[in-house]
């Protein structure tokens, strides 16, 4: 099973190539690079030292969001592309998932994104014979509202993943015994990402694969506050 | 015999998402537009975040269509072409990184294609084109004069100083309550009414070759707001009639003073706005009165408003000179011609 991996969710950058669970080749980047200039480079970087042409591939994995618009946009359209073009079986994981994936196994894991304003994109993920599983779901959140639901666990099993120094502060207040790993310490890794997508059902219709952004644009969300409803299955946008 | 060659083009600069198939740069074997229009109507113009949201939802529906209308596969292409810019950012990168994914997949050479020239290569569909041509650029980002003295070679003679003409249309339509996009109907309330208001032809007496749009979206608000506040009621044929007049002259008197400056065989219209009846009557009459040799070209209305099949015919003359991009292509949002 050859698979293609790779993640643009957040700053840092990872593109991996493994076969049958072993790494090919794997580019990382951490440094402030545009990721539509450097992604479909590394893609190619990453298949030329695998010796492998994309045709060869068997499974396109791509981490899905949440995570920065622009970011993920540029993956999963580079993914779902890539997929449908080439006729092969696209993977979509949680960018939030990967993060846990870093995590230790015998912990509550809660990957991160510092959204502004005390917001994070939070899961909460636990492992369970070896799988990773999800027991709250990805949700843009207030860290207030992600602590009440983590007061039931013991704070000794809590490691959060992916904490800016803002999130390390308040999450400290709140859990001084609880596990942060920062950001500089978290990066995804796709290598990781490719061992997740062997155990994560393909998209169905590569068409309808679009990104977990968590979020409605502000635009519709102020359009719905004021009480506009969708007049049952309109449809937004139409081949003319 | 020549081979044919066949380009695949994607656009997605603003709201709408375009891949065409083209063949020579001058037949149009598919050409399919999936426009936004409905969803930014709901929030009076166009939002970015929800336009690049869109692209990601339709790039795939909108490659495979275009395939199979032109009844062709991945193998029978010479090249991949895609709009880099100028545009708004997030929305520009979904065609190119669409358009980098199957270049790269399919081993295809890449050719980045600025979205002012597509414009204007959409009258390649309608005539044999002579250098050097004058082209007038009308839309809801551009109002440009620009010469194109030979194949692929611009000169930007005048640009708008301000509003493009197609924003100061949706900006008056809004105090008229036209929902965007306002050109349509306020061109078709301009058929009906007089141009009563006198509002100012700014620049026109200028000896340069640029536009400004805002004097006269002020002047015309203005009016409107006044007679609002003393509660007179005015005709609002007679406003859309009086706007759209200014706009003719202004286009009409720039447009015919580069003419004088470089005398050329043929003038091209492109644009969204050049799908304006008003502007084509107009402009068809200003040639008759002058008595010019001079072919007019408006492009069908189909390819006035952004489409792919115009970057697909401008790329064929990049493909014909070797111009072709890399993996590391970009967007660049403000991209634009040279300056005389």
């Amino acid at each position: 099973m050859k698979i293609l991996a790779f993640d643009t969710s957040n700053k840092p950058l990872s593109v991996a190539v493994v076969s049958d669970g072993k790494v090919l080749a794997q580019m990382e980047s951490t440094e402030k690079k545009t990721h539509s200039v450097t992604l479909l480079p590394d893609i190619q970087a990453c298949l030329k030292k695998a010796d492998l042409t994309a045709q060869d591939l068997d499974i396109i994995a791509v981490a899905k969001g949440p995570g920065s618009y622009t970011g993920v946009r540029i993956a999963v359209t580079v993914a779902k592309v890539l997929a449908d073009t080439l006729n092969k079986k696209l993977v979509g994981v949680s960018s939030l998932k990967l993060l846990a994936a870093n995590g230790d196994k015998a912990h509550i894991l809660v990957p991160l994104m510092d959204a502004r304003n005390d917001n994070a994109f939070a899961g909460v993920y636990q492992v369970n014979r070896d799988d990773l599983r999800n027991i709250i779901e990805d949700h843009h959140t207030s860290m207030a509202k992600l602590f009440e639901s983590l007061q039931d666990y013991n704070q000794d099993q809590l490691e959060f993943i992916n904490a800016t120094p803002r999130l390390q502060e308040l999450i400290q207040n709140q859990f001084p015994n609880a596990k942060i790993i920062m950001s500089e310490n978290s990066l995804p890794d796709a290598s990781k990402l490719a061992q997740l997508a062997e155990n994560t059902k393909p998209v169905e219709n590569i068409d309808d694969f679009v990104p977990t952004y968590l979020r409605l644009t502000q635009a519709e969300h102020d359009w719905y506050a004021k009480g506009h409803k969708d007049d049952g299955n309109v449809s937004y946008v139409e081949e003319v | 015999m020549k081979k044919d060659t066949l380009i695949m083009s994607f656009e997605s600069s603003c709201d709408e998402t375009s891949v065409a198939v083209i063949k020579n740069g001058k037949e149009i074997l598919s050409n399919i537009i999936a426009t936004q229009i409905k969803s930014h109507q709901r929030f009076g113009g166009v939002v970015p975040e929800v336009a690049s949201r869109h692209h990601v939802e339709e790039i795939t529906k909108c490659i495979n269509l275009a395939l199979d209308e032109a009844k062709v596969n991945y193998e029978d292409l010479d090249a991949v072409a895609v709009t880099y810019g100028p545009g708004l950012v997030g929305a520009l990168l979904i065609g190119i990184m669409a358009a980098k994914t199957v270049a790269f997949a399919h081993n295809l050479p890449l050719i980045k294609v600025n979205h002012l020239a597509g414009h204007i290569y959409s009258a390649n569909f309608v005539t044999d084109l002579q250098y050097p041509f004058m082209s007038l650029l009308v839309s809801g980002g551009h109002t440009e004069l620009v010469l194109v003295t030979a194949p692929g070679v611009f000169k930007t003679l005048g640009d708008t100083r301000d509003d493009a003409v197609g924003e100061a249309y949706d900006k008056i339509g809004r105090v008229l309550g036209i929902n965007y996009p306002a050109g349509k109907k306020v061109d078709q309330m301009a058929a009906v009414g007089k141009d009563t208001f006198d509002f100012p032809r700014a620049m026109v007496q200028e000896d340069n070759l640029d536009f400004s749009f805002s004097g006269l979206k002020s002047a015309f608000i203005n009016t409107v707001h006044h007679a609002d506040q003393i509660h007179e009621e005015l005709n609002k044929d007679d406003l859309a009639a009086s706007f759209q007049g200014a706009v003719l002259d202004i286009l009409s008197n720039k447009t015919f003073r580069a003419l004088k400056q470089h005398p050329v065989k043929q003038l091209i219209v492109g644009g969204g706005v050049s799908a304006n009846q008003g502007l084509r009557k107009r402009l068809a009459k200003d040639i008759e009165d002058k008595n010019l040799d001079m072919e007019l070209v408006f492009p069908p209305l189909r390819l006035c408003g952004d489409n792919a099949a115009m970057i697909g015919a401008m790329a064929q003359i990049q493909f014909d000179k070797g111009d072709f991009a890399e993996l590391d292509l970009n967007a660049d949002p403000s991209l634009d011609f040279d300056m005389e």
